[in-house]
Formats: C-alpha cells, structure tokens, sequence
C-alpha cells in the first residue's frame, strides 16, 4: 500500500468521487429545497430514495433497460411526491410526523418486498446483468486516468441552475415562493397556495426519484435500507444552504469533499475504517454549527429572537 | 364534549389498526402468503402455548413480549418527553447505543479502573452503571437540544445525524480500544454479580422489566401529574404564550430532550445488564423507531403508549414466529405501524374536512366547527 500523501486528496479523481457523492445528496437537496420554499419542508428524501431505488431496481431487472428503470424511479417519486402532497397539505398533517413516518414506511416496505423477490432476482445487488446502468461519460484529465462517471452528474448540475433560474427568475418561481411566505397575498393575486404546493411536492418527488435511480447505479445495486441517512445530509445541506440552489449545492459538495477524505485516509489505512464512516455525519453536523455560529455573529440584532424561539 | 371527542379518537384508532392489518393481510397475499397463516403464527408465536399456573413461568414467548412491551413503552414514553416539550427526539438510538456501550464498559472495568469500588455492594455498582449511562444518553441528547435553542438548528436532523456517528463510534471502539481478547466485535462480558437474573426462560425478560416499569411510573407521573409537566406541555405547545406567563420555553425544552436522552441511555444499560451482558453490535437499538411509532399513533399521551405498546409487543415479538413458520419478514410490522400512523395523521383531517361538508349541506351543524 501506497504511503498517505495529501496530494492524494486533490487530485482529479478525489474532485470526481466527490462530485459523485455529492450528485445524490445535490438531488436529494434540490426537492428538499423546493419543497422548503414552499413552507412545508419534505424530510422523508431517504423514504423517497429508498423506495424509488428499489423499484428502478425491480424494473431495470425485469425490463433489462436502465431507462425504463429511471423513469419507473422517476414515477415512484411522483406518486410519493403526490402522497406527501395530500397528506400535508389536503389533510393538514403535521409535515415532520408524515417525513419521519414515510422514511421508515418505504425503508420498511422496501426491505420487506426485497426479501421477497424470487431467488433469481437476488441478483439486484450487483450491477452485471441487471441492466441498471446508466450510461456513464468518461473524463480525463492531463496524465490521470480516464475517469466515469454516470451521466446523472452533469444532469443534477444543470439540474440546479435550472432550479435557480426557476426560483428567482420566473412567475412560478416567484408564485412558489410567494405560497411559503405569504400565502395569503398570492391568494389575493388569484393564485392557489395549494397548487403551488403540490408543485413542490411533486418536484421533490421526481428528484429524490431521480437520486434513488442514481443512488442504485452509484453503489452497483439495491441493498436494505441503501440510502443511509444521505436524505437527512440532504435536509441539513438545505438548512444551512438556506434553500438557495447553489449555496445547496455548496454544502453537498462539502459533504461529498468530507466523505472522500475518509474514504481515501481509510484506504491508506492512516483512520481506522470504522470511524471514518462517521466522517460525512460528524462533519455535517460541524459544519452546521459553525454556519449557525457565524451567522448569528454577524446578526447580532436578531440574536436575542433566535435564542427565544424554540420552535 | 370531551367524552365524544375520546369517543371519535378510540373509534379512529380502531379503524386505523384495523386497516393497518388489512394491508399487511394484503400485503401477504401479494407476497404469496396465507395472511390467516401469518396472523394465526403471529398471536401463538407472541403468547405461547403454556398458560396454567405451574408453567406460565415457562412460557418464554409470553416473556419476550413482555420485555419487547417494555423496551416500547420506554423508547415510546422517551419520544413523548421529548415532543412534549416541543422538540422531536429521533436520536434516541444513539442515545441508546452510548449508553449501553457505558453501562458494558463500567460493568466489566469498574471494580479495574476504580480500586476502592471493589468492596462495594453489587446495588451500588449497579446504581454506578446505571446512572453513569442514564448520564451518557442525557449528555447526548442535550448537544442537539442546545443546538436548537441557540442556534436554531432543526433537532430532526441533527438527533438522526448523530445517530450515525454514535453507531459508528460504538462499533469502532467495540472494535478497537474496548474489544474483547479473542472475541468478534463486542466489549468484554460484564462481572457476573451484576447480571440481571432472567424469568420466563429462555426469554429476554429480566429483573430489567423492574427498573423499566419504575421509570415509565416516574416519567408517566411527571407529565401527567406535575406542574412541571405541565409547564413543559405548554412551552412545547406554544413557545410563545408560555414566554409571557414566565415560563422560560428554552430550559424546558432542553430539560425534555435531556430527559428523553437519559431515558434512551438507561435503557441501554438495561438491555446490556438483562441481556447481553456486553456491548456487541448486533445490540438492537432500532427498535427506538417502533417506540416512536408508537409514541406517534397515540399523540405522546403517556398512558395511551404504556397500553399501546402491549399490542406492538405482541405484533413485534410474534413477527419473530411468523418468519420462522411462515417466512413472511418481520419488516412487515413496521409497514402496518406507519399505515396506522398515516391514517392517524389524516384522521383529523378527514373529520375536519367531513364537518364542513356536513355543516355546508345542514347548516344547524354549523356549530361544530366552531366548537
């Protein structure tokens, strides 16, 4: 084994692997973000994930075809979306208990269903025959090796600025909006709050779709409970990005940046492996204290309101 | 009034369970399953066959859902706490995990790192323990607590991030510093003065159930009894309002969450000193999501969990028969929960909305909404 160099860390395929892992939490945060904008924040991405993973898995299968596959993952988290959308804003559910109850749902469900496909499709956890793959585009870059990655990346990238056009530069952008903040004025203006918000809903939706889709391709396959918490690195991304696409995508990139630095100390064995998993938590959670810190200093005028609300 | 507002939620609760089930039922059918087969497994594999009273204290099914019951209506009562002091504990796992990595750690070395403990009576060293992991899970849960009131930063997701580093601490150092000579990835085996003894063998019932039921009587009596309990309800309700009648909301929201924490912590050790006798990863601590739940579907009123937390034993413990019998996965268990939690959650809803249609088309209702 190679002795551990830092150089190692900045290197063209450390900036790729980032960005791969950091492709699932960017989607994931994209449809948590919309659905933030529009005053009721959608926590079940890893249900969405999960669930959606498992039926591009099943679909892909049994198809043979990775695009049918997406589009099944993409029609799940529509249906999910259009749940979410009935539960929270129809039936005026409380958004969190619907969140944390729809991501154990779908793991749950998903593992069941899981253990009871037919023997021969045990295969769903490797990638060879299941014709999941999504097609990849190679990079290179001066003297390293050629490097793949799926085509979803440079999709979730355009992805966001779509995102922020949409948000900031569109009437639909502007409307969602406007139903987060004040819904009573876009009601006054003739426009549905509600519609604005299943909108969102939806569009969370199709993109954690999207992320379970890619989410299968990235770690070669369907396993229990797969999506392991990168839904609620997600929210947090969103929370501290303070739902602007780019900054989102920011924090997903930081998180991807922390978890290939574990990934990579662990491989040269500089960390023991068990505690480098912690590293994208642990650093998550720093990283929103310290965003929270720095933000608190520089408002010092709406210090003492954020220190009385407690919820 | 308040009679028939009960009245309303029982019959709801009923007809949720009842749908829940129907689409685990259903569920079964569609995975190629008997569901009279897998329920029928269900109820013998919870109960037992042995119920005269010279074998009843055999009756190792019977126990182990007793001991799943308990470890519901802790993990149930936690979550309650925490919620009704206005944050939501989902940490609870870790929490958990901290503490029964503790609790082992202090049952295998006190008398080692600590000389003059050695002449101790085992209650004290197990007061020692116990407390000492009560102390672990209630410092942990205080570091999302204080990063809500100070920094505003959503509980939901720090308590479920800090799961994660907490299960992967516990394994490192069940694997590393704290592993036992020769062993797989467990801490060594706590002295066998202090284990727990167990009833209902071979079942996972112990002298824990005890401890646990006495903490489900303090926690029950503090929230429903006190003025204390009182306050925190209504500073979790409304921050705002419980400002101006001199309450302060932050402190008691912390105190909730810190008492969730030390719950989850105490179970922990509970579960190592009843059961395991050691910290190992295979040490299930998810099932703080089946107290959740639970605690969900009855709006965190604490005696509702207490009951509630019998049925989900019979279903959790007898999930383990139906797989064994039927193959059906006891994962099933969890869907019908969040069913039920589902329909719940849209309950309120659904009468609200089938007022107004009702009030719409009989205008002598009207005053039903308004009541």
């Amino acid at each position: 084994m190679n002795a551990f160099q830092f150089s190692d860390l900045i290197s063209f395929s450390s900036l790729m692997s980032t960005l791969g892992t950091a492709t699932i939490v960017i989607l994931a945060g994209l449809g948590c973000l919309m659905t933030e904008k529009a005053g009721m924040m959608n926590i079940g991405l890893d249900g969405i994930i999960t669930g959606s993973g498992f039926v591009a898995a099943v679909v892909s299968w049994a198809a043979d075809s990775w695009a049918l596959g997406l589009l099944a993952a993409l029609a799940t988290g529509l249906i999910l979306g259009l749940f979410y959308g009935v539960m929270v804003i129809r039936l005026k559910s409380d958004e969190f208990v619907i969140g944390v109850t729809l991501n154990m749902f779908l793991i749950a469900l998903s593992t069941f269903l899981y253990r009871s496909l037919p023997a021969e499709a045990n295969g769903l956890h490797v990638t060879e025959g299941t014709g999941m793959p999504i097609p990849k585009i190679s990079l290179s870059m001066g003297s390293s090796n050629p490097i793949n990655i799926s085509i979803l990346v440079p999709v979730a990238l355009i992805l966001v600025a779509v995102c922020q056009v949409f948000l900031y530069r569109t009437r639909h952008g502007f409307w969602l909006r406007a139903a987060g903040e004040h819904p009573e004025s876009l009601q006054s203006v003739g426009r549905s709050p509600a519609k604005m918000k299943y909108m969102a809903s939806l569009a969370c939706g199709a993109f954690c779709g999207m992320a379970g889709a890619y989410l299968l391709n990235y770690v070669d396959g369907f396993s229990e409970g797969f999506s392991a918490s990168r839904g609620y690195i997600a929210v947090a991304c969103v929370i501290f990005g303070r739902s602007n696409p780019l900054l989102v995508t920011l924090a997903a990139l930081f998180f991807g940046l922390v978890d290939t630095v574990g990934q990579r100390l662990q491989v040269f064995g500089v960390v023991d492996s068990n505690l480098t998993a912690a590293f994208p938590y642990a650093g998550t959670i720093l990283m929103m204290i310290v965003l929270a810190v720095y933000n608190k200093a520089r408002k010092p005028k709406r210090k003492a309101e954020t220190a009385e609300a407690v919820k | 009034m308040k009679w028939k507002e009960r009245g309303i939620y029982l019959l709801s609760l009923l007809i949720s369970i009842v749908l829940g089930l129907g689409v685990g039922a259903l569920l079964m059918l569609a995975t190629g399953h008997d569901p009279i087969e897998g329920y029928t497994a269900m109820v013998n594999g919870a109960l037992g066959s042995k119920w005269d009273a010279d074998t009843i204290l055999k009756n190792s099914e019977l126990g182990n859902t007793l001991y799943r019951s308990t470890l519901l209506i802790i993990t149930g009562l936690a979550t309650a706490v925490a919620s009704d002091a206005g944050l939501f504990n989902v940490g609870g796992q870790g929490q958990m995990c901290l503490g029964a990595l503790v609790g082992a750690y202090l049952g295998a070395e006190l008398t080692t790192i600590l000389p003059f403990t050695a002449g101790w009576p085992v209650w004290l060293l197990i007061v020692v323990c116990f407390l000492a992991a009560t102390l672990a899970g209630a410092i942990y849960a205080l570091i999302p607590a204080l990063m809500k009131v100070r920094l505003n930063i959503s509980e939901v997701v720090s308590t479920i991030l800090l799961n994660s580093v907490a299960l992967t601490f516990c394994t490192y150092m069940s694997n590393g510093p704290l592993k036992a000579q020769g062993k797989g990835t467990q801490t060594a085996a706590i002295l066998k003065d202090l284990e727990f003894t167990r009833f209902f063998k071979p079942s996972n019932l112990s002298q824990a159930v005890f401890i646990a039921a006495g903490m489900a009587l303090v926690v029950w009596y503090l929230m429903s009894r006190t003025t204390f309990g009182y306050e925190m309800r209504m500073a979790g309700r409304n921050s705002r309002f419980a400002k101006f009648s001199g309450l302060k909301a932050s402190t008691l929201a912390v105190t909730g969450m810190v008492i969730s924490g030390a719950l989850c912590g105490a179970l922990g050790m509970l579960e190592v000193f009843g059961w395991k006798h050691r910290y190992a990863v295979d040490l299930s601590t998810d099932f703080y999501w089946d107290g959740m739940l639970v605690a969900m579907i009855m709006r965190y009123k604490p005696l509702g969990i207490i009951l509630m937390s019998f049925f989900f034993g019979i279903l959790k413990s007898g999930a383990i028969r139906m797989q064994s019998s039927t193959g059906i996965s006891p994962e099933l268990i969890q869907v019908i929960q969040a069913i039920i939690i589902f329909f719940m959650a849209a309950e309120q809803g659904m009468i609200l909305r089938f007022r107004t249609w009702r009030a719409r088309r009989h205008p002598q209702h009207e005053e039903v909404i308004s009541a």
